[in-house]
């Protein structure tokens, strides 16, 4: 009834999303304990992890990290399943946003806005990123490698730019300041009273839930949802001749493959991901700011699914959470360390805390120092951050998923691994 | 609908874009500037050295990015990073006459004579120092990638690119640090066209620095170092040591951004001669440069670099008046749009070796 | 190799994530003995008034060990308790402005040390939680989470809010939590009736560029000016109030750089066009770098117009550089607080004895002027509260509508009581710029070093005077 790993009779069974009986029932409790990790019950508020990211301080996270594992999840499919990396996913995620708040913003003298409500302004966004990506694509063509990296990398410059222009200044709002961002108040159409409430605490089913936490399940059902797709695209036709064309591109065109039009696709593909990702994400900060989709987060999502594992859809789930929670994680662990007395902690924390005196070798300044070595504490997580994506590299170089296949294995074969 | 979904398209791209561009922009751009150059030939003079010492600092910059993908196959993402602690690090020595995060004196100040010696003698300190920072990273970051995905190594590169910006900042606290530079802001007059020293002295150091690129091609090392961008595993079993090209090409553009960095605390770049972290952009500046020159050409560096360096700045002088049009601060994307179009021309750019592909 | 290769990833992972938990624990302790003992309570707020009568006394003496027998009758909510109170600080430690605000920091640091060696406040110690914002919306959205929260990190009130884009997106969850908080940021739109519980203190840009532009005006008889901004709330804030002076004095606009200056890029545009407008006087609102820029690129073509600039505008540390003769010759100050060791007032002395006795390594900067205000604001309000015997949250907003706070000659006396026309601050120090005080080793033992020598220190322009209170730029 479990059915056994590696045994497939069929095609078809060899290609299902979740072939045996146990991932299903793991996946599906996995699934569970996400949506009622919010709400502090009996059992699943024990669980380590869970217990402490359900808090409602850690909601606000934990969202992003949804809300970036759609981006990241169209730039696997580009970068990691086609072959073609880009620097220009922020680029994407921008034109999304900037759709979203034109059609469903509220206009003033200052910017542009339509009052739509939120079914016509995300779909809009993914489209409007969608046809951007598809004007680039032929781009991709003609370009490759490091150089198709750096043109798309010219492109975030391009958007900043547009969004400094008098037009982009209609939509996006004045540069560093932004505009407000509407929320995801459901309506038919622009009457006053929302079929379901998005932006302020209430009450669903028999659950008392706020902000946080409606936001929360939102981005969770959109998640999976498109997880789903994006794991089905890789599995089809598609996904197939992506692959093709990322392993080799003269070889899959001489087989049939037609290069220019799978390119195309998934330019378009990627980018509707981005630009619903866009969208979410100034809709979870309730604020629009043009110069957030700069360089650094298109890099940041090179970073992410590198370090999840290039290709792998759960790898690039995985990878975001590391990416976004890592300095988090390391603030807290710091804090650990400034609060530790005795015990190992409080040996681990005199040794790398320093208090200025002579002799002393701590790496890490006490207070909030201005100047010079040693580093505050501050400091040291941006620093450790760069450590983190560099050692991961050098140590496991298929990133977190490598990690995972290789354990698996090892049990898989004990006690004949080697 | 098919018709752009073909490659027909794509090639029909590549024959008609040249010409399109050449009779739209480039014969109108030269007539233009032609007139500007009988109108006002002082400010015109005025306006090219200027581009001409923008774009030897540019054609530094990406000399050390040719370096460095030449060996190691990779785009250094951290240059910007190396260039902004090279230069801090001769900003300490100099301005404050101590080594950075620590008491020990820089002993050449107390070398006699004017005080642009010692000034000299500090610099080839900062550029040491910059080799050996580039060493170090190499042997402890990008050795153990040898054979690994390229863009795993360029990831690396990013998370360097965190790590050396966030020791930037604490060093100089996020603030201007002075490199005392002996010629400052000084110039001189040929008519009425202003021409500061440093715009000289870009152009000087970025031609000793393509020399002596020049010659190290036709070193014993440098021929290695070809061999290797050419195929690793073929130069490795001619027993070329792979890991020593690295190091070299690593400590050259190390070098080679810190020159850029301290090229880029001086006018056209900065008008203060300081430096301070958000100075790294000249990285991201330089690098349509290094793309439309070819990301594995010496000489296409040189070009590139000159040729992003003049287009800013003559657009930047002539096309003021279209500021409010065009958007504002219209010369950070302008290097873009040309590597764009250079691009689409010539895939490689315009000195690149094109990747051979087999089926 | 490779298991071993494996071992550390794994092994890396996991030290992260058992550390995070490990201090959750902590936080989930602490928890339970700091929840709020009495929400019923604050519904009483209206009838606490009977304690400030004993109190009353405690305004003069700024250290309160008196407080001690009372502090039972205090209402608390969260982030009070009998010994501590919690401040929260959401500054930016490693983003593009860490370079002014982790001295700001560390002064505050610095004041609350002493504070609390001086006995605290109410008998209570002040506890300092700074989070590091980076200069990112969602990082800062996300800090205020935890600081609103009623857990470990729950505080009474927030120090710092570092930005103003940040501090927007934060300002209708301040009101709901009933949080007071301290905008780093000038902007004129604080003073609104949408951003109650954003306490802005010192003058908003847009009075900074009217009184630069109208000193500027009489002081060289000009008749032309040239306007460089910054796009967004801060450099187009300024740009809109120098406006309003020009039209108000009779000046020609003959460049308008609103929004023009673009961080990042080459500035030969803004440069060609202020060259050729000719303008007898500049008002910059740009940050030390660019001023100096496009200053020092515009003297290469033969500008020779007068500059002034606002706060951010100017940075001692230009005077290390090679334009400083430019700028000791043609350029004038504006800020909205006096600069570290001018005025010879109560407060300045205040501040350089602080810093003194605990910072004494520190350079010579301004920025400690600002550490000083903040930590005034935050101590005579959380003492106001404490008088009123309510130290809720919303007990602490109440307390800072209807004190006056004292700021001792370091800025005028601030009141958020009454219109927003009423609260805004009018008045400006103005600065001139002379080598002869610039020391580039100064630490605060020093008496000048920084550069500047004070002109006017209640500088108001006709035009400031006049101004009736509406948001230049609006957030």
């Amino acid at each position: 009834m479990f059915g056994r790993p590696n045994l497939y009779t069929s095609y078809e069974q060899e290609t299902k999303l979740l072939p045996t009986w146990t991932q299903k029932l793991l996946l599906g409790l996995f699934i569970l304990v996400l949506f009622l990790m919010p709400f502090d019950l009996p059992i699943i508020s024990q669980i380590p992890v869970v217990r402490f990211l359900g808090d409602e301080q850690w909601l606000r996270i934990i969202s992003q990290v949804m809300v970036l594992m759609i981006a990241a999840l169209g730039l696997n499919l580009l970068s990691g399943v086609a072959g073609q990396v880009s620097l220009g996913h922020a680029f994407f995620m921008g034109v999304g946003a900037c759709t979203a708040v034109y059609l469903g913003g509220e206009a003033n003298s200052q910017v542009w806005g339509h009052g739509l409500p939120v079914w016509v302004w995300l779909p809009a966004a993914g489209i409007a990123a969608a046809l951007v990506g598809i004007l680039v694509s032929p781009i991709a063509v003609r370009v490759r490698g490091l150089y198709l990296a750096i043109v798309t990398l010219g492109l975030v410059f391009v958007g900043i730019h547009l969004g400094n222009m008098a037009f982009g200044r209609k939509i996006a709002g004045p540069p560093s300041l932004g505009r407000e961002f509407q929320g995801f108040d459901l309506r038919l159409w622009r009457e006053e009273t929302p079929l379901i409430n998005m932006s302020d605490d209430g009450h669903w089913l028999w659950f008392d839930v706020s902000e946080n936490q409606k936001k929360y399940f939102f981005f969770l059902v959109m998640v999976i949802g498109f997880t789903v797709v994006a794991k089905n695209i890789v599995r089809s036709r598609t996904g197939r001749a992506l692959q093709a064309i990322r392993d080799r591109d003269i070889a899959a065109e001489v087989m049939g493959v037609p290069e220019f039009k799978y390119k195309v696709i998934v330019f378009a593909i990627s980018s509707f991901f981005a630009g619903i990702a866009g969208a979410m994400f100034a809709g979870l900060s309730g604020q629009l700011l043009s110069d957030t989709y700069n360089l650094l987060f298109s890099v940041e999502f090179i970073a992410m699914i590198l370090i999840g594992g290039a290709g792998t859809t759960s790898g690039t789930l995985i990878g975001v959470f590391f990416v976004v929670m890592i300095p988090r994680f390391v603030e807290e662990f710091t804090k650990w360390l400034g609060d530790a007395e005795g015990g190992v902690s409080g040996a681990v924390s005199d040794a790398l805390l320093t208090t200025g005196g002579d002799g002393d070798f701590g790496i890490i300044a006490s207070g909030i120092e201005s100047q010079g070595w040693p580093l505050s504490v501050f400091d040291w997580n941006v620093v450790l951050f760069g450590v983190l994506i560099i050692v991961f590299l050098i140590f496991e170089p298929l990133g977190l998923f490598g990690i995972w296949v290789k354990a698996r294995n090892y049990w898989k074969r004990w006690p004949f691994s080697y | 609908m098919t018709a752009i979904l073909s490659n027909d398209f794509v090639k029909g791209l590549r024959s008609n874009v040249p010409l399109a561009f050449m009779v739209g922009v480039l014969i109108p751009t030269v007539i233009f500037l032609v007139m500007q150059l009988i109108n006002n030939p002082d400010l015109f003079l005025q306006t090219f050295m200027k581009s001409l010492g923008l774009g030897s600092t540019y054609a530094l910059i990406a000399l050390g990015f040719v370096l460095i993908f030449k060996a190691t196959q990779t785009v250094n993402f951290a240059q910007g990073s190396l260039a902004v602690a090279g230069a801090l690090f001769l900003s300490f020595a100099v301005a404050d006459g101590h080594i950075p995060l620590t008491t020990i004196e820089n002993p050449l100040l107390r070398i006699g004579g004017p005080s642009w010696i010692p000034w000299f003698l500090s610099v080839g300190l900062a550029l040491s120092f910059a080799a050996l920072l580039g060493l170090v990273i190499e042997r402890l970051a990008i050795r153990p990638m040898i054979g690994q995905p390229l863009f795993s190594v360029a990831v690396i590169t990013l998370g360097l690119e965190t790590m050396l910006r966030t020791f930037n900042n604490d060093t100089s606290e996020t603030e201007l640090r002075s490199l005392r530079v002996p010629w400052g802001v000084q110039g001189f007059k040929i008519g009425d066209a202003f021409i500061n020293w440093s715009y000289v002295a870009g152009i000087v150091a970025a031609t000793v620095a393509f020399i002596a690129v020049y010659f190290f091609y036709r070193s014993r090392l440098g021929i290695a170092m070809r061999a290797v961008s050419l195929d690793q595993e073929a130069a490795m079993a001619q027993g070329i040591n792979v890991g020593r090209v690295f190091a070299i090409a690593w400590a050259a553009g190390a070098v080679l951004a810190t020159l850029g960095g301290i090229m880029g605390s001086q006018p056209p770049v900065k008008q203060t001669g300081s430096i301070d972290p958000t100075s790294a952009n000249i990285a991201f500046r330089a690098l349509p440069a290094v793309i439309l020159g070819g990301l594995d050409s010496a000489v296409g560096a040189l070009l590139g670099g000159l040729l992003i360096g003049s287009t800013e700045i003559f657009a930047g002088q002539y096309a003021a008046g279209l500021a409010s049009t065009i958007g504002p601060g219209y010369p950070l994307v302008i290097p873009y749009v040309v590597m764009l179009i250079g691009l689409v021309i010539r895939p490689y750019g315009m000195f690149g070796t094109p990747e051979i592909r087999r089926v | 190799m490779k298991q071993f290769r494996l071992l550390m990833a794994v092994l890396l992972a996991f030290a992260l994530i058992a550390a995070a938990c490990g201090s959750d624990d902590d936080g989930g302790t602490t928890a339970q003995d700091t929840s709020p003992p009495d929400t019923e309570a604050m519904e009483d707020e209206d009838d606490a008034p009977a304690t400030t009568e004993a109190m009353d006394d405690e305004d003069d003496a700024p250290t309160t060990t008196e407080a001690m027998d009372d502090g039972g009758e205090i209402l608390t909510d969260i982030g009070v308790d009998d010994e501590t109170i919690k401040v929260g600080f959401l500054s930016d430690l490693t983003g593009i402005f860490a370079g002014l605000t982790v001295p700001i920091t560390d002064g505050s640091e610095a004041y609350f040390e002493r504070l609390n060696d001086n006995g605290g406040i109410a008998g209570r110690q002040v506890e300092t939680i700074v989070l590091d914002t980076g200069y990112d919306v969602p990082t800062h959205q996300q800090h205020y989470d935890t600081l609103s929260s009623d857990g470990a990190d729950g505080v009474a009130m927030i120090g710092t809010s570092t930005g103003s884009p940040h501090t927007a997106s934060i300002r209708e969850d301040l009101v709901d939590d009933g949080l007071f908080a301290i905008p780093l940021s000038w902007n004129s739109s604080w003073a609104t009736a949408e951003s109650s519980n954003v306490f802005e203190w010192g003058t908003n840009y847009c009075v900074e560029g009217m009184n630069g532009v109208s000193y500027l005006a009489e002081t060289f008889d000009a008749t032309t000016v040239a306007i460089l901004s910054f796009p967004g709330d801060y450099g187009e804030d300024g740009a809109l109030g120098a406006k309003l002076a020009a039209e108000a004095l009779g000046l020609e606009v003959v460049y308008d750089g609103q929004g023009q200056v673009i961080p990042g890029s080459d500035q030969t545009p803004v440069i060609t066009s202020l060259v050729a407008s000719e303008a007898d006087i500049v008002w910059a609102t740009t940050n030390a770098g660019l001023m100096a820029e496009i200053m020092g690129g515009a003297a290469a073509q033969g500008f020779e117009g007068q500059w002034g600039g606002n706060g951010p505008s100017f940075s001692p540390l230009l005077l290390d550089s090679d334009i400083a003769p430019l700028l000791d010759t043609n350029y004038t100050h504006v800020q909205p607080y006096a600069a570290i060791g001018s005025g010879g007032s109560a407060g300045m002395d205040d501040v350089l004895s602080l810093m003194r006795e605990y910072r004494a390594d520190n350079q010579f900067l301004s920025v400690y002027v600002v550490s000083w205000i903040q930590g005034e604001i935050v101590r005579q309000v959380l003492e106001a509260a404490a008088a009123n015997g309510d130290m809720t949250r919303q007990g602490i907003v109440n307390a800072a509508l209807e004190t006056t706070i004292d700021m001792q000659g370091l800025m005028p006396d601030l009141s958020y009581a009454g219109e927003p026309n009423d609260q805004v601050i009018r008045s400006s120090f103005i600065f001139d710029v002379t080598l002869d005080n610039y020391n580039a080793d100064a630490t605060v033992l020093d008496d000048v070093g920084d550069g500047l020598e004070l002109i006017d220190g209640a500088y108001t322009s006709q035009t400031a005077a006049d101004w009736d209170y509406n948001p230049c730029f609006a957030i």
